[in-house]
């Protein structure tokens, strides 16, 4: 579906953290906010949850955990004995390299995987970009104005600007 | 409250905690062996443990500085009293060196003439493995580090009073520093060999240094969050946020993990490669000591690992103190489980216990004698928990006592605003 979207343009990360504030205690509902790099307190400005990506980090590692030890476990105690420089079959510490790097590779995998299925990203997508220069040097904070009135639109608009956007546009995504 | 008062109630209390360590090592003393192995072991591994915590304090201080850390500087002085310790530590070495030369323990193999004799292995080990280098290397490596604490505490007290402008203080604390870096870390490898790895002395190990070191890390942070948290419930340091607990949180479980990543490789490289002489270090210990050996991984791995793993239980006061509680005498435990054994190996040998066949079986027979329960060796008695308490409140009488004489907050260091500001979760 089609969204308008109505955004300023910023050039400095403090200006836009104080915008972000003055719109959450005026209650404007903020779509999204478009940086080219990190910015500290970002979240906690925005007032997002905390992300529960790292949780299911935690989930895949213990799965990664369990299948590497119980797949090594059930090869050389069933499937296919074998002795190695007189060890026993079941010889735990061997196992535990291979036990550390296949938890690492399922944790990190499975967080990726995750992360882009999250922010709908796939290959083949081609993500809408609100204006290039976010990529670059300007910082972006985005009104959702589909189904706005005209004096919400002004409002949002005055709102940008008086709140230190040096740019202010419309863009349908 | 920059100004620390190490009021009187407190310094009843910790000598009281003293007396209570001295009267279990008297105790220690008389229900002993003829050797008093026990005692001496004991006095071995508290003088040990609270050593490498003031060196790993001043390590953390040097590899923080030279690497321009900000965020650390409303907790250096902790450090940097910490670090102080190291002089006292010369002196509680310097009786283990005395011990040695009027044969008053017999704490080391290799010190015993009568054994070296019919040992080729010790021989061939007598060129480093002997007095006058475990004297030379205790006083000579201690004393450095000794001086290098006391230097650079003295300039970072200079620079509380007359500080300037031109940071000339902190440009002399970072040329120390990065001087100590490479010493500490060369040296340090040499002292544990001769404290710590020589007591088992037909044994050796490449990460055993490494292993010891990274224990002695996780015991040094302990300690630090304990005493910030103590001085925080006491009304100073204000300034100290549960960012600061959360990065020093951070410390204590990445080297959790450090020391685990290090004891597991010299467990398992040991283990594979099956040689006789280097699997009877772990064979005697897991025959023996099999829960002084699981439970150090419990304490030490599974109990740091799990509880410090989220960001918020970093951040909660009751949930760093129990850990750092656990850690600080997990990594005790570690040094007893280092210690012990070949203690009591010695021992039994030098009473003529096990000694048949003399030499080389004999110190490995040895071994089947320590089969039952031994107080004090096979698991740490109320007597060690004394002496240990004991250690612990002189180093924090010795501790506190220099605290009080300096500001609890540097006030010119130039990364004392960087560190007010610290801000690591959530933003």
């Amino acid at each position: 579906m089609q969204k308008e979207v109505l955004y300023g343009l910023y050039d400095d990360e403090e200006v836009l953290l104080k915008a972000i504030s003055r719109a959450r205690e005026s209650h404007m509902n903020i779509m999204d906010v478009f940086t080219p790099f990190p910015v500290h307190g970002l979240e906690h400005a925005m007032g997002l949850s905390e992300s529960r990506l790292h949780i299911s980090g935690f989930v895949y590692g213990a799965i990664g955990a369990l299948t590497a030890f119980l797949f090594m476990t059930w090869v050389f105690t069933r499937d296919w004995p074998i002795i190695f420089g007189g060890k026993p079959y079941w010889s735990v510490p061997a196992f535990i390299p291979i036990t550390f790097e296949v938890t690492v590779l399922f944790a990190a995998v499975g967080m990726v995987v995750t992360f882009y299925t999250i922010c709908g990203m796939w290959p083949g997508v081609k993500p809408a970009v609100l204006d290039e220069r976010i990529t670059d040097d300007k910082f972006c904070l985005a009104f959702d104005a589909t189904h706005s009135t005209e004096e919400e639109r002004s409002a949002m608009e005055g709102f940008l600007s008086s709140s230190g956007a040096s740019e202010v546009h419309t863009k349908n995504v | 409250m920059n100004q620390f008062a190490f009021e009187s109630k407190q310094k009843i209390f910790l000598l009281g905690a003293m007396g209570l360590g001295v009267v279990c090592m008297v105790l220690t003393f008389l229900v002993d062996d003829p050797l008093h192995t026990r005692f001496w072991s004991n006095f071995l591994h508290n003088s040990v443990f609270f050593t490498g915590i003031a060196f790993v304090s001043l390590f953390v201080l040097a590899a923080f500085t030279t690497a321009y850390s900000g965020w650390h500087t409303l907790v250096k002085r902790i450090w940097e009293t910490y670090s102080l310790f190291l002089i006292p530590g010369l002196i509680l070495m310097g009786v283990i060196i005395l011990g040695i030369w009027g044969h008053f323990h017999h704490l080391y193999h290799w010190a015993d003439p009568a054994a070296v004799a019919e040992d080729e292995i010790l021989q061939g080990k007598s060129a480093f493995l002997n007095k006058n280098w475990y004297t030379i290397g205790t006083v000579v490596i201690l004393g450095i580090w000794a001086y290098f604490a006391w230097r650079m505490h003295r300039i970072s007290v200079q620079e509380d009073l007359q500080g300037t402008s031109d940071f000339s203080h902190h440009r002399r604390y970072r040329y120390w520093s990065a001087a100590f870096l490479p010493v500490g870390a060369f040296t340090s490898a040499a002292l544990i060999w001769q404290w710590v790895m020589s007591i088992d002395a037909h044994w050796y190990s490449t990460l055993f240094a490494w292993y010891a070191t990274a224990s002695w890390f996780v015991a040094a942070m302990a300690l630090t969050i304990l005493t910030v948290i103590f001085l925080k419930a006491l009304g100073y340091m204000e300034e100290v946020s549960t960012n600061h607990l959360h990065d020093l949180g951070k410390y204590a479980f990445a080297f959790s993990i450090f020391w685990t990543y290090l004891w597991f490789s010299q467990y398992m490289l040991i283990w594979y490669g099956n040689v006789g002489e280097e699997t009877i270090y772990f064979r005697e210990r897991l025959d023996h000591y099999p829960t002084m050996f699981y439970g150090n991984l419990i304490l030490n791995f599974v109990a740091p690992f799990f509880i410090l793993m989220r960001n918020d239980t970093k951040r909660k006061f009751g949930t760093m103190v129990l850990t750092s509680i656990i850690l600080l005498l997990g990594h005790w435990w570690d040094f007893f489980l280092m210690i012990k054994p070949g203690v009591y190996h010695t021992a039994q040998e030098v009473l003529g216990h096990g000694a048949h066949g003399g030499g080389e079986t004999g110190h490995d027979a040895a071994g089947h004698a320590a089969s039952t329960f031994h107080a004090g060796f096979t698991m740490p008695g109320l007597l060690e928990l004394g002496t240990f308490i004991g250690f612990l409140a002189l180093f924090l009488y010795f501790v506190f006592n220099r605290l009080e004489k300096v500001s609890l907050i540097p006030p010119n260091d130039p990364y004392l605003a960087e560190s007010k500001h610290h801000t690591v979760w959530p933003y």
